[in-house]
């Protein structure tokens, strides 16, 4: 029992701790790929010391929730790390609280929050990024649906690590038709939801294009460093699900041994490195879609998502 | 090689080329582009000829081994080298494929296609299909109709070229798995079959290009009922 | 060995075309050896007759009743057509001797060795290949004017029989998995009747549904007849004869097979599927006669009615309705090929396709109009046209088994289509033209070749010789139960 709190927590450090070393990292490739010489890999770590440091300055229109936003958006992936399998492939104390589907209202309440909050600045750019990623969001939402129920049909529930479990014991199940289907759903998704590229450029500096930055323009010192950390998380928590429960669910820790459960940090790591350089490729190579083409992105999505629910329905 | 790896892993992996084939599929309906329709052929091309060497190996077809090599050789080689030596400024020069139906609304009917093909297949499930069939042979037909659809729905000429050799890959790969014997001779006449109509259309698409000065074969409606 | 020999033939003449230099030696060359080919399909033809089926080639080829009528008929109006293409190209294309013009005759003989290859073949696999073909050798005959409106119908045929063969091939496929359920190796028509009780119906129905739906598309049938008026219409005069007298019928064949193994299923209902798609071509094919503007499409237009009216008699199940669909078969080759001279004549004297711009031909040029309004009265089956007595035969096997709604539909049909085509035929024909006597002179070639297709037209409208009835009765046991 103790122990699994105590991983539970460790999970919880793994996750606030190496997130901003993930975010330098991913930078850091695009840039080796573009042929810059840009900053370390640590650099996100030192941004976050340099904006907890700064005065954080609110603007006097604004109500409670632009100051509470930050909080929320840093502790929801905090509390959906609680539930999904980082280290070990054994649910741990509070793995049975909620399934994806509950991390993932987890996660919807901490862009609610941060929406609402880019709408009480009453900065113009803030609400049309709100409005924007409500957008995208009513669009991905009803995809990761589908994409839990499918994988609820395999495994018989939602609970991630009785879906990682499943993918381990039964490589029929893994290697089936609809298993290729729905990562590739999901990794659309990750795309649309974490404001990447063909969706959204996390590098654009021009605010009327922007998505998912223009909402976090107003803040500053503080609440800047705890929303560009979320984000960092955000990020993180999503590769777990899909690497740890989807793709490659191996090399968790199966005992309680703490060598082992600490074996799995760099292990994790490792395959994040590997996904990063995909999602690398896909940013290097894809171009930002219009506005209003990005239905059809999640349209796709939607339908791959669909087609493999269709063919796991019909595999008696 | 299946003594290292065993017949059921051969046929995981093969549900798993299925899976992949399946999304080249649908990715030729969403594809705007004429170049990405082309490459995503002849990657299905490729998988296809995976699939049917998996195939053989796990149940010790040679038959199976036979159609990979043609694939192999046809489709992934002789087909595009066809088209570029026919064709080669309509594939690697017009960008964007012209469509009678937007991408959204074909996707959802390519959705309907392939929920059609699944309860199709469905329909034969008295008949004891091995379990490999019953990856393959829905994402056979899924593909046919795709093939099919996609047919009708674009305009230009090489585009509706690649869209019936994207329904022949689907025939084939539904083929592969019900037929593990078929003789073969049909296997030669289809291979031979196959380029030629590449070949034929191909010619076609070159000499319509230089009578009419486009392939936007969509333009063509001088013959219609009034 | 006589069977081989009908398929090498039009190929050694194919390669012999390809070596010489001009095109009137390739046009001679060519029908002689379409000559050739008649003379040796009629020799196969008696020599079923005598022991109901032939094979050769180690039972690669084989020849039965319904075989045996196919290969004359395309080995006949292939002759016709080549002896129409002599004096109708050296007509319309004088000069033109190299390049495009120079493959019409190889392509020509090739077309005809697919088109005599698809009754032979005893695998149906092999079948497949032989029917797929004869769309590939023969879209660059239907572009052959090379005009935007011939190589667009060019396009549409090339791609949607394509795709329709396609389609089929997986229904070819289906039937051959049943063959294996059933226990068996070989795949040929002979051995598909034995086993069809053994089949499980799950696959036999799909397979079937999926060859009529594929070959039906190269069959013209409707709703997947959109290319054919546009094919029938733009190709040169003798291959219009070629699409439409026989070529539609070697496809049509398939599923005429089809029908037979079906019909050995226990508890089949194969009938509905032929008289539903029946009536619908025949009523659809009708309905757009009235509207049609261009003559060779109008004789496009009667083919699928034409095909849709065979499907129907097939699918009135009874053994004096099969021995109709054969007889039909024989008299849409001949009157159809006839027509297409005729709207070749006519094209040769006016340069020119669409109705509205022809009045008063029977004064400009009456060796044209004359041939136009008797393939007129052929087609719309009035006597002693062969046509007459082949629906006459139809519409009576329909009220024999009761269709009383089908038959009455198809008389219906049969009779409008009977006044649209009339209207336009004499519409061209009669009335004051706008021009004098027609200067030119029609090819002799052409005319012998009209000629040589009235003859057997109006013979066996009058009365059947008993070498015909019998192998139209062996054709129809072929297609029945």
């Amino acid at each position: 029992m103790l122990p699994h709190i105590g991983y539970n927590l460790l999970q919880v450090a793994v996750v606030i701790g190496f997130a901003p070393l993930l975010e330098g990292i991913l930078s850091r490739l695009k840039e080796i790929v573009q042929s810059k010489c840009g900053p370390s890999v640590f650099q996100p770590y030192r941004d976050l010391a340099k904006l907890l440091c700064k005065d954080e300055i609110v603007s006097r229109e604004s109500s409670w929730l632009f100051r509470a936003a930050p909080y929320v958006a840093f502790t929801a992936p905090i509390f959906v790390t609680l539930l999904i399998p980082v280290l070990t492939g054994y649910p741990l104390f509070f793995a049975f609280m909620g399934d994806m589907l509950g991390a993932g209202f987890i996660l919807a309440l901490g862009g609610f929050f941060v929406a609402l909050a880019a709408v009480d600045t009453a900065n113009p750019y803030g609400p049309m990024g709100a409005s924007r990623t409500r957008m995208v969001g009513f669009l991905t939402e009803p995809v990761f649906l589908i994409v839990f129920m499918t994988i609820s049909l395999v495994a018989g529930s939602t609970i991630p690590y009785v879906v990682q479990k499943e993918w381990v014991i039964s490589p029929a199940a893994f290697f089936a038709p609809w298993h290729v289907l729905l990562l590739l759903a999901f990794l659309l998704l990750i795309l649309a939801e974490d404001g990447r590229l063909p969706v959204d450029s996390v590098s654009g500096h021009f605010e009327l294009a922007m998505i998912e930055k223009s909402k976090s323009l107003e803040y500053s010192g503080r609440g800047a460093a705890l929303m560009k950390w979320a984000g960092a998380m955000k990020l993180f928590v999503l590769m777990v699900v899909f690497l740890n429960v989807l793709v490659t669910p191996w090399g968790l820790a199966v005992s309680t041994a703490p060598v082992e459960v600490l074996l799995a940090v760099p292990y994790v790591l490792f395959k994040m490195l590997l996904f990063l350089l995909v999602l690398v490729a896909i940013e290097s190579s894809l171009a930002k879609l219009r506005l209003f083409r990005i239905s059809e992105f999640t349209g796709a999505a939607f339908v791959i998502a669909v087609v493999a629910m269709v063919s796991r329905l019909f595999a008696a | 090689m299946t003594a290292m790896l065993g017949t059921s892993s051969l046929l995981s992996i093969e549900a798993l080329t299925g899976g992949v084939f399946l999304l080249t599929a649908l990715g030729t309906v969403a594809a705007r582009q004429l170049l990405a329709c082309f490459r995503l052929f002849v990657l299905q091309s490729f998988l296809l000829s995976v699939s049917a060497a998996l195939l053989g190996v796990a149940l010790h077809s040679p038959h199976l081994l036979a159609v990979a090599a043609i694939t192999l050789a046809t489709k992934t080689m002789l087909i595009p080298w066809l088209l570029r030596r026919t064709v080669h400024d309509e594939v690697y020069r017009i960008r964007e494929i012209d469509q009678v139906l937007n991408i959204p609304s074909s996707l959802l009917l390519a959705l309907a296609l392939t929920g059609a093909a699944y309860v199709f297949t469905d329909s034969l499930g008295a008949v004891g299909v091995p379990a490999y069939s019953f990856v393959n042979l829905p994402i056979g037909i899924a593909t046919l109709l795709l093939g099919a659809f996609t047919l009708t729905v674009r305009r230009e000429a090489v585009a509706q070229l690649l869209a019936l050799l994207v329904a022949e890959n689907g025939v084939f790969f539904a083929g592969i798995t019900i037929v593990p014997d078929l003789p073969a001779i049909a296997e030669l006449a289809a291979a031979v079959d196959i380029p030629v109509y590449t070949l034929v259309i191909g010619l076609l698409t070159r000499r319509i290009h230089s009578e009419i000065g486009t392939t936007m074969v969509g333009r063509l409606v001088a013959l219609k009922e009034e | 060995m006589v069977l081989a020999a009908v398929l090498l033939v039009p190929v050694v003449a194919s390669l012999l075309t390809l070596a010489m230099g001009t095109q009137h030696r390739r046009g001679l060359l060519t029908v002689l050896a379409m000559a050739s080919v008649l003379a040796l399909s009629l020799a196969a033809a008696r020599s079923t007759l005598a022991k109901d089926q032939i094979s050769t080639a180690g039972g690669w080829l084989a020849c039965d009743g319904l075989g045996a009528l196919i290969l004359v008929l395309v080995a006949f109006v292939s002759f016709t057509a080549a002896l129409f293409s002599a004096g109708y190209l050296a007509q319309r294309h004088p000069h033109e001797e190299s390049g495009w013009h120079s493959a019409y005759y190889p392509l020509f003989n090739l077309f005809v060795a697919s088109m005599l290859a698809v009754p032979l073949m005893a695998n149906v696999a092999l079948l497949w290949v032989a029917l797929e073909l004869t769309t590939l050798l023969s879209a660059f005959l239907v572009g052959f004017e090379a005009t935007p409106e011939a190589l667009e119908a060019a396009w549409k045929y090339a791609l949607l029989t394509t795709l329709g063969a396609i389609i089929a091939l997986l229904g070819v496929l289906i039937l051959y998995w049943g063959t294996r359920v059933a226990g068996k190796e070989v795949f040929t028509w002979n051995e598909l009747i034995t086993d069809a009780p053994a089949m499980p119906p799950a696959l036999i129905w799909p397979a079937f549904l999926l060859i009529l739906i594929g070959f039906g598309t190269k069959v013209g049938l409707v709703p997947m007849h959109t290319w054919l008026p546009d094919a029938h219409s733009q190709a040169p005069a003798p291959i219009c004869a070629l699409l439409s007298g026989v070529e539609t019928s070697t496809a049509l064949y398939v599923i005429l097979r089809l029908y037979a193994v079906l019909s050995r299923v226990p508890g089949s209902e194969a009938e509905p599927w032929f008289l539903v798609f029946g009536v619908l071509s025949v009523g659809v094919a009708t309905i757009l006669l009235v509207q049609v503007r261009d003559y060779k499409r109008m004789f496009a237009f009667s083919t699928v009615e034409h095909m849709g009216i065979i499907l129907l008699a097939v699918g009135l199940g009874s053994a004096d309705a099969r021995f109709a669909a054969a007889y039909q078969i024989t008299a849409h080759a001949l009157a159809k090929s006839f027509c297409f001279f005729a709207s070749g004549i006519v094209v040769l004297v006016l340069g020119e396709q669409r109705i509205a711009a022809v009045h008063g031909l029977a004064r400009r040029a009456p060796i044209a109009a004359v041939p136009l309004i008797a393939g007129a009265l052929a087609i719309t089956g009035m006597p002693p046209s062969a046509i007459f007595a082949s629906e006459l035969l139809i519409l009576k096997a329909g009220l024999a088994r009761g269709e009383y709604l089908v038959t009455g539909f198809l008389a219906l049909f049969i009779v409008v289509g009977f006044a649209a085509i009339m209207r336009h035929a004499t519409r061209m024909s009669f009335g004051a033209g706008p021009l004098g006597r027609w200067p030119g002179v029609v090819p002799g070639t052409c005319l012998a070749a009209l000629a040589i297709t009235a003859a057997p037209l109006v013979i066996l409208g009058l009365s059947m010789p008993t070498a015909l009835v019998g192998l139209l009765q062996l054709a129809g046991t072929a297609m029945g139960r």
